[in-house]
């Protein structure tokens, strides 16, 4: 397994560069890379303990694949693949394709990594894949949007880097198990850089204008993917180091709530889809045992969702509600809409039930109010008319990438049939009445605009300050 | 002492990335701060000596961790790539908005 896992570590990387050689079969090989980590994912869940590598002697490179990584893994596999497939007849260049596999890559080593400079080196690689990605219009506007991306980013992983320095200086190591008994400014410094990437509170406002603001195949790559790089990081260490778990369960609450109160009133679809985001990142935290397969729905959910969003003729809700959507796109959109809102039958009824069972007591409220926001806000895009008034054309790859991740979602669903009891899906049900419910009587009538102060360039770098201390605090308490 | 200083340092350029207006001071602000984080590991490295930890025959002198060497050469590669990326873009976002004040660059892209 060692060989094989170095082996699958090392592909994209070297098919992304050889595509350079290859022009002409670079969506071919980009989806083979993809069909190699799906692969990879599944021996992963067949292996019965954890597998961990030390490379080299005790400094060297630290590695852990084990469940955790197979469903991140395989949700990264599967939305590279349904984006290359999206793109397949856009004539994207060669250039996209290389970008692609070199973010998957990175993406991957981030979900196996366990100490904490493999781990700063696959989010810094990740960042530069992300900003090229998003500047690949050239057009001006990207180029502010992924420098502004890159700049939170970058200054976000020098306060992690601070962290790992001290963290090294109190236990000389650098793995992930020495955070335990190092001093509390390392842990609040390596904290605040993985919340930041990890688009988590407050420190992950910089999200919805990045995610809504790139080319439709970006923004459902960013969503699906590239942000639960920074996600796995906190849910390994929840897992590894006791303390730390009700930390990251606290901001996992905090942030649904954030996510959602944004996204109910969003008019914007893409900006709404990327508000949600932020919310659904709180669901993986809040029950970081089963996190794997809350990230594999939402990544599945939200690839198809951005994808959708990119075929409907306007970005604003209201001036949909006068334009009737093809039928089938319409469809498309409800099965996702259906998922994420934890509808039986569908993989994110799973995914919401398991993740409400482990819950902590005091969480439970607040989860179930981020579930009754998730409702609500999904409520907007079912109830959207629709009709073949007039045909739509779709791009021609639009099919089967959306296919692809919708039976994602079907097959999913097996992953935990246990879910299937009377009370359980009662539960779902009810929490999807009242939130249509609520969105049919208040939300539609409702005209609310909520600032976008914090979106600000300063106040994002300023914003990570305020973290730092908020974690000091917390950690002192 | 050497610590207040290298702390200073990525205070300073932390500030500097918040108050500076410009794009470009923005940038080089990061700089600093990036050299403070730099300056810490080595400073962290020195910790047990200062002699340069090259295998030369049998001499008892007290050799500098390079486990924090090693890494911070890492760090620093990649975050020269990331500025030069960087200063790339701000190169192109310069030929439409000369003065790069982020304010005015925010005001117009704003969605």
């Amino acid at each position: 397994m060692t060989l094989w896992t170095m082996l699958w570590v090392a592909l994209p990387f070297f098919v992304g560069f050889s595509i350079y050689l290859l022009p002409q079969g670079d969506r071919i090989l980009a989806l083979i890379v993809t069909l190699v980590s799906m692969a990879y994912a599944m021996v992963l869940f067949g292996q019965p303990a954890p597998l961990s590598w030390h490379l080299l002697d005790n400094f060297g490179v630290t590695l852990m694949a084990d469940s955790l990584s197979a469903f991140f893994i395989l949700t990264n596999a599967l939305v590279t693949a349904a984006v290359i497939l999206y793109c397949w007849y856009s004539g994207k260049t060669t250039y996209f394709y290389i970008q692609t596999i070199i973010l998957h890559g990175s993406v991957n080593a981030a979900f196996i990594c366990a100490d904490l400079i493999s781990l700063y080196v696959a989010l810094e690689v990740v960042g530069i894949g992300t900003f090229l990605l998003i500047t690949y219009p050239r057009s001006d506007r990207s180029l502010w949007v992924a420098l502004r991306y890159l700049f939170v980013s970058n200054t976000a992983m020098l306060f992690y880097l601070m962290g790992a320095a001290l963290v090294y200086q109190a236990n000389q190591s650098f793995a992930f198990a020495a955070i335990e008994g190092s001093p509390i400014e390392a842990f609040a410094l390596i904290f605040v850089g993985l919340l930041t990437k990890g688009g988590i509170f407050i420190s992950g406002l910089w999200l919805p204008l990045t995610h809504s603001e790139s080319e439709t195949p970006v923004s459902a790559l960013m969503s699906g993917v590239v942000i639960k790089a920074g996600v796995f990081a906190l849910v390994r260490l929840a897992l590894m180091l006791e303390e730390i778990d009700p930390i990251v369960r606290i901001f996992g609450a905090g942030t649904a709530l954030l996510g959602m109160a944004y996204a109910m009133f969003e008019k914007d679809t893409k900006r709404m889809l990327a508000f949600h985001t932020v919310s659904q990142m709180g669901f993986v935290l809040a029950a970081p045992e089963v996190g794997g397969f809350y990230a594999l729905t939402h990544g599945l959910v939200k690839a198809a969702l951005f994808l959708t969003a990119g075929a409907l003729p306007s970005r604003s809700f209201k001036e949909l509600h006068n334009q009737p959507i093809h039928t089938p796109i319409w469809i498309a959109l409800v099965i996702a809409s259906f998922s994420i809102s934890g509808f039986p039958l569908l993989s994110g009824f799973g995914a919401k039930v398991l993740t409400m069972k482990n819950l902590l007591p005091w969480q439970v409220i607040a989860m179930n109010l981020a579930a009754l926001g998730t409702a609500i806000s999904f409520a907007k895009f079912i109830f959207l008319p629709h009709g073949h008034a007039k045909e739509q054309a779709v791009k021609r790859g639009f099919w089967p990438a959306v296919v692809v991740l919708l039976a994602g979602l079907v097959v999913a669903n097996v992953a935990y049939y246990d879910a299937y009891s009377l009370a359980n899906i009662a539960k779902p049900l009810a929490t999807i009445a009242l939130g249509w419910l609520v969105y049919l009587l208040v939300i539609q009538r409702l005209v609310v605009k909520l600032p976008r102060v914090l979106e600000k360039f300063e106040h994002l770098i300023g914003v990570m300050s305020v973290m730092l201390l908020v974690l000091f605090g917390m950690v002192l308490a | 002492m050497l610590y207040a200083c290298v702390y200073a340092t990525i205070l300073l350029g932390f500030f500097g990335i918040l108050l500076k207006e410009n794009l470009v001071m923005k940038i080089i602000a990061m700089d600093v701060m990036s050299t403070g984080v730099i300056a810490l590991f080595v400073l962290v490295a020195a910790r047990g000596g200062t002699y340069t930890p090259i295998l030369n025959g049998a001499s008892d002198v007290a050799y500098a961790d390079p486990v924090p060497q090693a890494v911070i050469l890492t760090a620093i590669v990649i975050g020269f790539s990331i500025q030069a990326l960087m200063l790339v873009a701000v190169m192109k976002l310069a030929r439409d908005n000369p003065t790069l004040e982020t304010r005015a660059i925010e005001e117009e892209y704003r969605p």
